[in-house]
C-alpha cells in the first residue's frame, strides 16, 4: 500500500509536458501544488475517544462472528443487528450516521490501528499517541506540536501577527492538548466557548530570575498576553460565524456535538486556526459496556451513538456552508480492548482498534483487513496491530498540509510508511494565473547531473523553496527554503548520494511552482 | 539553575523570618493569615512543623442541609451511617447527601487552621483516586480514611483502601471473582498506587512488574465485594469477603517479585500481597516522588532524584512506611527553603479558591445552612477551574501531578485563568456567577495590616502577605496608581484617616472601599498571585 497514491497522483502528469520543462504549477499533484493558497485554510479536527475504545464492538468483523461470539458471548451484538458495510465488515447499529457517511463516500475506516509493543496503561498509551513516539521512547512533545514548531518557529514570541492573527490550534474543553505540545510551548488555546475569555489586567516588569519561579511566572505572563489578544478575536469571529445543520442534538445532550458545532461556527466565521482537538470521554468500559438483557444498548452504544450523531451533524453543517472541502477529521483512542469480554459485561485494556477519518476529501472505504480472531486466543489477547497510527497522521500531514515525506519522517521516530488517506482533493488546485512565471528564468544544469547541480534564477522578492524530488513526487533533498530578495541568483550545491534515474528539480514560491526533469547518472 | 541552589535533605538552619515561614505555611495549609505567620516565626521551624503535622480532632460529620423530606435525618443532623429510606423521590435524597458531603468537604478545608491535614487528605485522594460513586456514606468513609491516616502508615492505608467499599466499586473489585476475574484494580494497584510503572523492557514487562503479574494479582483479590450501597435497609456500608468467589489456586508472581508464590490465604491474602509489593524499594521512591511533586515542585531531575528522592525513600523504608518522618524531613530540609523552591508552584484550583477566601476573610454566611449552600457553590466554582473534590478526572488523579512537560501549568490556560479572575471579580463586585455570591469586607480586612494609611507601606505589606516573592517597583507603582490614580501619596493618608475618624460618613467609606477594591483586584490579577 506504500506510496500507492503517489503513483496514482503521478499518473496525471503527461510525459511530454514534463519533458518540455514547462510550468507545471497548475498541474494536478499533491506534492507540486502543495502549499498553494488552498492549503492555507485547511483544517484538521482530532477527535479523542478517551478511555480505550472497544473497536470490536464498533467495526465488527462479521466474517469472524462465530469466533468472536465464543469469546464475548455476553456482550456481542446479534449478527442481524449489525449494519453491514461489506459482506465482511459492519458497524454498530448506534452508528447509522457513520453508515450513511460511508455510503456517501466521505468516510474511511482504518483497521487495526495501534503501535508495536502496546502499552496498556491509559496514561502511558495516551502519551504515546499524543507524542507520536514508539512504545520504548518517551517524548514530552506532541506530534502536532512538533509539526507546528517547524511552521511557527519561536512561538509564542511575536504571536499573533499579520500572517497568523488567530490561535494556531484550539482545544475545545478545559485543558490544552498534549498533542499540540511543541518543544518549548503548547500551541493550543483551550476554550469552552468562544466568548468565555476575559481580558486580564496586569503589568510586566520585575525581573524574571533564573529559577523555577521565573520560569513559571514567564509562562503565566504568556497565557495572560495570549488570552487578552485572542479573547477579542474569538468573540468577533464567533459573532460572524454560523451553524447550518438541523442534525445537532440539543445543547448539553451530546458534548462532542456541542464541541464540533463550535468548531464549525469558528471556521464559518473565518478563523484561520488549522487544528482543533475535541474530546469524548468514557470509553474505559470495564463493566456494563452493554445493558444486561439488551446488548445493543448500554454505555458503549451510547458513546458510539454520540460519536456518530456528532460527526454526522458536523459534516452536514460543513456541507451546507460549503466548507466541507476544507475540513477533515480523525478519531483516535489510546488502545482497543481485549477480544474476550470479562464477566462484568465489559472489556479490559487491549491493543489495536479501528480509527475513522472523515471529510469530503478522504479516500473512502476501508483500509486494512478485519482482525483474524483465532480460535485459541488467550485470556488477555487484544487485536493485533496492522497499521501504525503514526503512518496515518504522518500521511495526513503530507496530503492535507503539504508536508513532504522528508519533512514528515523526522516528526515521528519511526519507520514511516505513507498511506493514501486524504487524497480526493489533491487532484484539484486553486492555482490561478501564474503571472510571475516569466520572472524566474529557472534553469538547473548540467543535465544529466552527477554530484553537483548549478542553478540560476531571478527572484521577484519571495520566499522560495528549492528541492529535488523523485519521479513519484516525493521530496528527497531539500536545497533551500528562504526569502530571496529581488534579483538574480546563481547557486551551486552538492547532491546527496542517489540512485541513477529520473528526478525533478523543483522551485516553489507561494504563487509559483515549476519542476524540471533531470537525469542522474 | 546556578550552583548556589541547595539540593540537600539535611535540616534547614538558616534565618527564620516572615519569608521562610510564609513559604512553609503556603505550601502546607490554605491561605495563611498574618497571625499564622507571626505565630510560625515565634514557634521556630521545628515548632511550626510539629504544629502543622500534629494530629487533631476530626471535624464534625456532614449534616442534612438540603433535604427536608429525609424521613430518617432531620435538617441539621448527620446522615453519616444512616441508610437511605424507602421514599419516592430517592434521587433527590441521594443527591442532597452528595451535595452535603461536597459542601462539607469544602467547609472543612476553609475552616482548617494551622495544619497540613487537609492538603494531605487531598494528596491521598489524588493518590488513591475514586470517583463516580453516588452513595455519600461510601465516599465519606473513603474520605475519612484519608483524613484519619493523613500522615499515617502507607502500608496500612494501602491495605485499608484495597478493600474500601468505594474503591471496590470504582475499580470493579466487587466484580472480580474466581470465574470472572476483572483486572482493573490489580493493574492500578501496581501502576498507580504502589510501585509505579517502569519502562517497557520486554513484551508485557514494565520493569517493576509484568502483565502476568496483573493477572495473578487480580486472582489474589478475587472474592471481595462492597455492601450497603445506596441501602434503604439496615445493610451496613462495608466490605465482604466471599470465600466461594475467591480463587484459591496458588498465584505465581514474576521474577520482578522474585517469583514469589501466594497460596490461598482467604481474606488475608490481599494483606500478604501488599506486603510483598512493599518489599520492593521502588515503592518508596514512587511515594517520595509523589510527595515531592505535591509539596515542592514538579521537576525531578537526576540531581533531585539522587539527593532528595533517594534519601526520602530511605527514610520511608527505615520507618516501615510511616509517612510522618519522610514528610517532616522534606518540609524541614535545606532544599525546601532554597530559592529554587520558593514561589515555584502554580496553585491548584482548591488552593487558589480556599486560600483566597481565607486570606481575604470572606464572609460565608452566619448560620450553618447558609454556609452549606455557599460551600457547595464554591465547590462548584472549583469544578469550573477543573478541580472537584471526589471527582478527579481519571484514576491517575489530576494531570498537574503527573503529566509532563506541563505538570502544574496544566491548571492554567486562557479559559481557566479567565475563570480564576472571574472568581476574584465575584469577591470584589458582589456579582452573582453560577449562583455564587460572596462579599469581601476589605475595610475590616486591611485593619489587620500595619501602616494602612501609608499607600506604599500598605502595598508592601499586602504584597508580602499575598505574593510568594517581592515584586518590582514598577508593579508596585502600578498598584498604587490604581489605589490613588495620579494623586500624591498623602491624599490616601488624608482620605483614609478621615474615613477612620468619621466611619459613619457613608459616601467617604464607599469611596475608600472602591479604591481598595480596584487595587486588590489588580493585585490578585497579577500572574504572581497564581504562584505559591
Amino acid at each position: 500500500m506504500k506510496r500507492r497514491s503517489f503513483l496514482k497522483a503521478g499518473s496525471v502528469f503527461s510525459l511530454p509536458m514534463m519533458l518540455g520543462g514547462v510550468n507545471i504549477g497548475v498541474m494536478a499533484n499533491s506534492k507540486l501544488s502543495s502549499l498553494l493558497q488552498e492549503e492555507n485554510d485547511r483544517v484538521f479536527v482530532l477527535i479523542q475517544q478517551n478511555g480505550g475504545n472497544d473497536g470490536l464492538n464498533m467495526v465488527i468483523p462479521v466474517d469472524q462472528y462465530a469466533d468472536l461470539f465464543s469469546l464475548r458471548s455476553n456482550i456481542i451484538l446479534p449478527e442481524n443487528q449489525i449494519l453491514k458495510l461489506t459482506d465482511e465488515t459492519g458497524l454498530h447499529p448506534a452508528m447509522a450516521g457513520m453508515k450513511s457517511l460511508y455510503d456517501e463516500k466521505v468516510l474511511t475506516i482504518i483497521q487495526g490501528v495501534g503501535y508495536e509493543n502496546q502499552n496498556r496503561s491509559h496514561f502511558r498509551s495516551t502519551d504515546i499517541w499524543d507524542s507520536g513516539s514508539i512504545a520504548q521512547e518517551v517524548l514530552t512533545s506532541g506530534w502536532i506540536g512538533r509539526y507546528l514548531d517547524t511552521q511557527h518557529f519561536g512561538y509564542p514570541e511575536g504571536y499573533p501577527n499579520t500572517e497568523n492573527p488567530h490561535p494556531i490550534a484550539i482545544t475545545l474543553g478545559p485543558s490544552v492538548s498534549e498533542t499540540c505540545q511543541g518543544i518549548s510551548s503548547n500551541f493550543s488555546l483551550a476554550i469552552n466557548d468562544p466568548t468565555s475569555l476575559i481580558t486580564i489586567p496586569g503589568t510586566t516588569g520585575g525581573t524574571l530570575p533564573d529559577l523555577p519561579y521565573g520560569d513559571e511566572l514567564n509562562f503565566l505572563r504568556q497565557v495572560v498576553q495570549q488570552t487578552n489578544v485572542y479573547a477579542e478575536v474569538l468573540s468577533q469571529v464567533a459573532e460572524k460565524g454560523t451553524n447550518a445543520s438541523s442534525l445537532y442534538p440539543e445543547t448539553g445532550q451530546n458534548r462532542l456535538a456541542d464541541q464540533l458545532k463550535i468548531v464549525t461556527q469558528l471556521i464559518s466565521g473565518g478563523l484561520k486556526t488549522k487544528i482543533y482537538v475535541v474530546n469524548i470521554n468514557g470509553f474505559d468500559t470495564h463493566a456494563n459496556q452493554v445493558s444486561q438483557g439488551d446488548v445493543s444498548t448500554g454505555g458503549h452504544a451510547q458513546l458510539l451513538s454520540n460519536l456518530s450523531e456528532a460527526i454526522l451533524a458536523f459534516m452536514d453543517d460543513l456541507r451546507n456552508q460549503q466548507l466541507d472541502h476544507r475540513v477533515i477529521g480523525a478519531t483516535r483512542s489510546e488502545f482497543g480492548r481485549q477480544i474476550a469480554s470479562n464477566g462484568s459485561l465489559g472489556t479490559d485494556h487491549g491493543d489495536a482498534a479501528p480509527l475513522i477519518v472523515f471529510g469530503s476529501c478522504v479516500n473512502p472505504g476501508i483500509i486494512g483487513g478485519n482482525p483474524q480472531i483465532a480460535e485459541n486466543v488467550g485470556p488477555q489477547s487484544g487485536v493485533p496491530v496492522q497499521i501504525d497510527f503514526k503512518n496515518i497522521f504522518g500521511s495526513i500531514l503530507i496530503d492535507w498540509f503539504g508536508l513532504s515525506e522528508a519533512e514528515t519522517v523526522p516528526l515521528f521516530s519511526h519507520d514511516f510508511e505513507y498511506l493514501p488517506i486524504v487524497t480526493a482533493c489533491n487532484t484539484t488546485t486553486a492555482a490561478g494565473p501564474i503571472s510571475d512565471f516569466q520572472i524566474f528564468q529557472f534553469k538547473p544544469y548540467p543535465n544529466p547531473f552527477f554530484e553537483k547541480i548549478n542553478i540560476s534564477f531571478n527572484s521577484p522578492g519571495a520566499q522560495i523553496k528549492l528541492s529535488l524530488t523523485n519521479s513519484m513526487g516525493q521530496e528527497i533533498h531539500k536545497i533551500e527554503n528562504k526569502y530571496f530578495p529581488h534579483g538574480s541568483y546563481q547557486l551551486s550545491h552538492q547532491v546527496p548520494e542517489l540512485l541513477p534515474g529520473q528526478y525533478f528539480y523543483q522551485i516553489r514560491s507561494e504563487r509559483f511552482s515549476q519542476a524540471i526533469p533531470m537525469i542522474h547518472f | 539553575m546556578g550552583g548556589f541552589s541547595n539540593f540537600s535533605l539535611e535540616p534547614y538552619t538558616g534565618s527564620w523570618e516572615s519569608q521562610q515561614a510564609s513559604h512553609l505555611l503556603r505550601r502546607t495549609m490554605y491561605g495563611p493569615l498574618k497571625e499564622n505567620i507571626d505565630e510560625a516565626i515565634q514557634l521556630g521551624l521545628s515548632g511550626t512543623i510539629d504544629k502543622l503535622l500534629v494530629s487533631h480532632d476530626l471535624p464534625d460529620p456532614p449534616i442534612n442541609a438540603f433535604f427536608e423530606d429525609d424521613p430518617l435525618v432531620p435538617l441539621g443532623e448527620t446522615w453519616v451511617d444512616v441508610p437511605y429510606s424507602r421514599i419516592e423521590n430517592i434521587n433527590q435524597l441521594v443527591n442532597s447527601r452528595l451535595r452535603s458531603l461536597l459542601a462539607w468537604q469544602m467547609g472543612v478545608a476553609i475552616h482548617e487552621g494551622f495544619s497540613i491535614r487537609e492538603k494531605m487528605t487531598l494528596f491521598w485522594y489524588n493518590h488513591f483516586v475514586t470517583a463516580d460513586i453516588n452513595d455519600a456514606n461510601f465516599r465519606y468513609r473513603n474520605n475519612n480514611n484519608y483524613r484519619t491516616n493523613f500522615l499515617g502508615n502507607f502500608r496500612e492505608l494501602a491495605k485499608i483502601t484495597t478493600i474500601d467499599p468505594t474503591m471496590l466499586r470504582y475499580l470493579n473489585g466487587n466484580q472480580n471473582t474466581k470465574n470472572k476475574p476483572n483486572e482493573n484494580y490489580a493493574r492500578e494497584l501496581l501502576e498507580l498506587f504502589t510501585i509505579g510503572k517502569g519502562p517497557l523492557v520486554g513484551e508485557g514487562d514494565y520493569t517493576n512488574y509484568t502483565e502476568d503479574d496483573i493477572l495473578e494479582v487480580a486472582k489474589v483479590l478475587t472474592g471481595w465485594k462492597d455492601t450497603g450501597y445506596l441501602s434503604r435497609d439496615d445493610e451496613e456500608v462495608g466490605s465482604l469477603f466471599r470465600s466461594n468467589q475467591h480463587d484459591t489456586s496458588t498465584k505465581q508472581l514474576s521474577n520482578r517479585f522474585d517469583n514469589v508464590t501466594i497460596s490461598n490465604m482467604g481474606d488475608q491474602e490481599y494483606q500478604f500481597l501488599i506486603d510483598i509489593i512493599l518489599t520492593k524499594d521502588e515503592v518508596s521512591r514512587f511515594m517520595a516522588r509523589k510527595i515531592y511533586r505535591w509539596f515542592v515542585y514538579y521537576e525531578i531531575d537526576e540531581n533531585i532524584e539522587l539527593n532528595i528522592i533517594e534519601p526520602m525513600a530511605q527514610i520511608l523504608r527505615d520507618n516501615d512506611y510511616e509517612m510522618y518522618p519522610m514528610v517532616k524531613a522534606l518540609l524541614s530540609s535545606q532544599h525546601f527553603f532554597d530559592e529554587y523552591a520558593v514561589g515555584s508552584a502554580i496553585k491548584n484550583p482548591i488552593d487558589f479558591i480556599v486560600g483566597t477566601l481565607k486570606q481575604l476573610n470572606v464572609d460565608l454566611g452566619s448560620d450553618i445552612f447558609t454556609k452549606y449552600l455557599t460551600w457547595v457553590r464554591i465547590a462548584g466554582f472549583a469544578e469550573l477551574l477543573q478541580m472537584s473534590y471526589f471527582n478527579a478526572p481519571s484514576v491517575a488523579g489530576w494531570k498537574a501531578y503527573y503529566q509532563p512537560p506541563l505538570y502544574y501549568r496544566i491548571w492554567i490556560n486562557s479559559t481557566t485563568l479567565s475563570n480564576r479572575l472571574l472568581f476574584v471579580t465575584i469577591l470584589f463586585t458582589g456579582v452573582q456567577v453560577d449562583r455564587l455570591r460572596l462579599r469581601v469586607d476589605l475595610l475590616s480586612l486591611i485593619e489587620t495590616i500595619e501602616d494602612v494609611n501609608d499607600p506604599k507601606k500598605l502595598i508592601n505589606n499586602l504584597v508580602s502577605l499575598l505574593l510568594p516573592k517581592e515584586i518590582g517597583d514598577e508593579q508596585k507603582e502600578y498598584l498604587k496608581s490604581i489605589l490613588i490614580p495620579g494623586l500624591p501619596d498623602y491624599e490616601w493618608t488624608l482620605e483614609y484617616d478621615l474615613y477612620r475618624s468619621t466611619p459613619d460618613n457613608v459616601q467617604l467609606k464607599t469611596a475608600v472601599e472602591n479604591r481598595l477594591k480596584g487595587m486588590f483586584y489588580a493585585l490578585l490579577s497579577l500572574p504572581e498571585y497564581q504562584l505559591s
